[in-house]
């Protein structure tokens, strides 16, 4: 996948949300997705496809840090998962049949398929991990603070090893038309589709929905270097702060707050800094408001950062996005190369820092990486990581 | 297709259950199911026969006496 993000390719299309004659053709990154080979038939019944996706990120995280043994992952781990709406496309199916059938027997497991800690149970359930397991709801930033506080129980010594990440699927029809009616999403390029999350660009117009599940795990130093891990890179800060300010419109100040928070949790001075993965929803305020956070947040060193907006290839996950985007900064410290932002033919001025417009970039120098999850409703979060 | 077929239908196809399993004297527990999975059944069939399966009357034991159930529930409703 990070190949593909460097070579700039954007998976967002066009597809019809709802039926012919009622419904929307919508731009989105719609995840190709079988969890056959994971999941039991008789599993299905009682797992939204956002459980789904989470547990099979869970699988590759686990199976990838070779601590999967007779399919059972380490039993003591947390699980920090982030999850915006849960069981989303089960919610609309239970007040379909209530509305349209007006019946009060709706499917008795409803309950378990709609709730928001269903991806995290399931990972439990599946791989036999028993430490505690919690949930965050924070739009756009539940992932990244996932990641973060297993961070810092880890480093706070409360657990040695967390499974952490997110997961979204809400590309059904009634989730899909309030995202519309907040005039939030990109409109179609004329260049195509997959042009149309334009990050940065003087021609951006809003986002693109995503789908899917990203999942880390996270262990503390010597417990993987005794085992031999090959660890992909280390975490090494996360801060957090809200804005105070507004529902959907974000502000300076606290992003600002977040990512000198990052910082001062890191140990770090901003001149260590050299990619920032960008929150960079590509709506018009948004973008912005960032450039003008980083450059308050850098000072000087702004100037030397190199910024790009990957939901420009990948759409926005939401309860996934803060997760995804921070496993493409790791893989950008380990393979040293950062990935741009695509479709930045024609850059804003007013978004002027170093966005690598259009093609990816080698970065033989690069040691310590942030990334921006800025949610509505303010809540900001930001994550460091230093080359392994 | 007789509700007993539908009801076998649904457990092969989505609870798993071997075929040969499948017999009117089996109970539902013994096929691996438990409460949830039961009531989704229940729900299923219920759904695909436009039928409301009272909760007094929910407490068959084996596969048998649960098709009989639905089949005299289907015929009170079309009657």
């Amino acid at each position: 996948m990070f190949d593909r993000l460097y070579a700039g390719e954007s998976v967002i299309r066009k597809v019809r949300s709802g039926t012919a004659e009622f419904g929307s053709d919508i731009l989105l990154a719609p995840s190709e997705f079988d969890s056959s080979a994971i999941v039991a038939k008789t599993q299905l019944l009682l797992m939204d496809r956002v459980a789904q996706m989470g547990v099979v990120a869970a699988y590759r995280a686990l199976s990838g840090a070779n601590l999967l043994v007779d399919d059972r992952g380490p039993a003591s781990a947390g699980i920090y998962m982030g999850c915006g709406l849960g069981g989303s496309s089960s919610i609309q199916d239970a007040y379909r049949l209530y509305f349209q059938r007006q019946t009060r027997k709706v499917k008795p497991s409803a309950v378990p398929l709609i709730m928001a800690n269903a991806p995290a149970s399931h990972i439990s359930m599946r791989y036999g991990v028993l430490g505690p397991s919690f949930t965050y709801s924070i739009a756009c930033s539940s992932s990244a603070v996932a990641i973060g506080e297993a961070f810092h129980a880890i480093r706070d010594g409360y657990l040695d090893c967390a499974i952490a990440g997110g997961a979204e699927s809400m590309v059904n029809d009634g989730t899909i038309a309030a995202w519309e009616a907040l005039t939030v999403l990109a409109k179609e390029h004329p260049d195509g589709p997959a042009a149309s999350s334009r990050p940065f660009a003087k021609d951006r117009s809003g986002f693109v929905l995503g789908e899917g599940s990203a999942v880390l795990v996270l262990e503390a130093a010597d417990v993987a270097r005794a085992r031999g891990a090959q660890p992909i890179a280390e975490v090494v800060g996360f801060g957090a702060a809200s804005d105070g300010h507004n529902l959907t419109q974000p502000a300076v100040g606290g992003q600002v707050r977040a990512m000198r928070a990052a910082l001062a949790d890191a140990g770090l001075a901003p001149e260590a800094i050299g990619y920032v993965n960008a929150h960079a929803t590509a709506t018009p305020a948004g973008d912005k408001i960032e450039i003008d956070a980083l450059k308050e947040a850098f000072g000087a060193h702004a100037r030397r950062l190199a910024v790009s907006g990957t939901k420009s290839m990948h759409g926005h996950l939401v309860g996934a996005a803060g997760a995804l985007e921070f496993a493409i900064t790791l893989m950008a410290l380990k393979k040293q190369r950062i990935p741009p932002t695509a479709n930045l033919t024609m850059l804003d001025p007013e978004c002027d820092l170093d966005c690598v417009p259009c093609k990816g970039r080698e970065a033989s120098d690069l040691e310590y990486a942030v990334s921006n999850s800025f949610a509505f409703g303010g809540s900001n979060a930001v994550l460091i990581a230093r080359r392994g | 297709m007789s509700s007993y077929d539908y009801i076998k239908e649904l457990l092969i196809e989505k609870h798993d259950v071997s075929p040969d399993v499948i017999k009117p004297e089996a109970k539902l527990t013994d096929l691996g199911l438990d409460s949830l999975s039961i009531a989704e059944l229940m729900f299923d069939v219920a759904d695909k026969y436009g039928i409301d399966i009272p909760d007094e009357r929910a407490n068959f034991t084996t596969l048998g006496e649960g098709a009989a159930l639905v089949d005299e529930l289907i015929q009170a409703k079309g009657a």
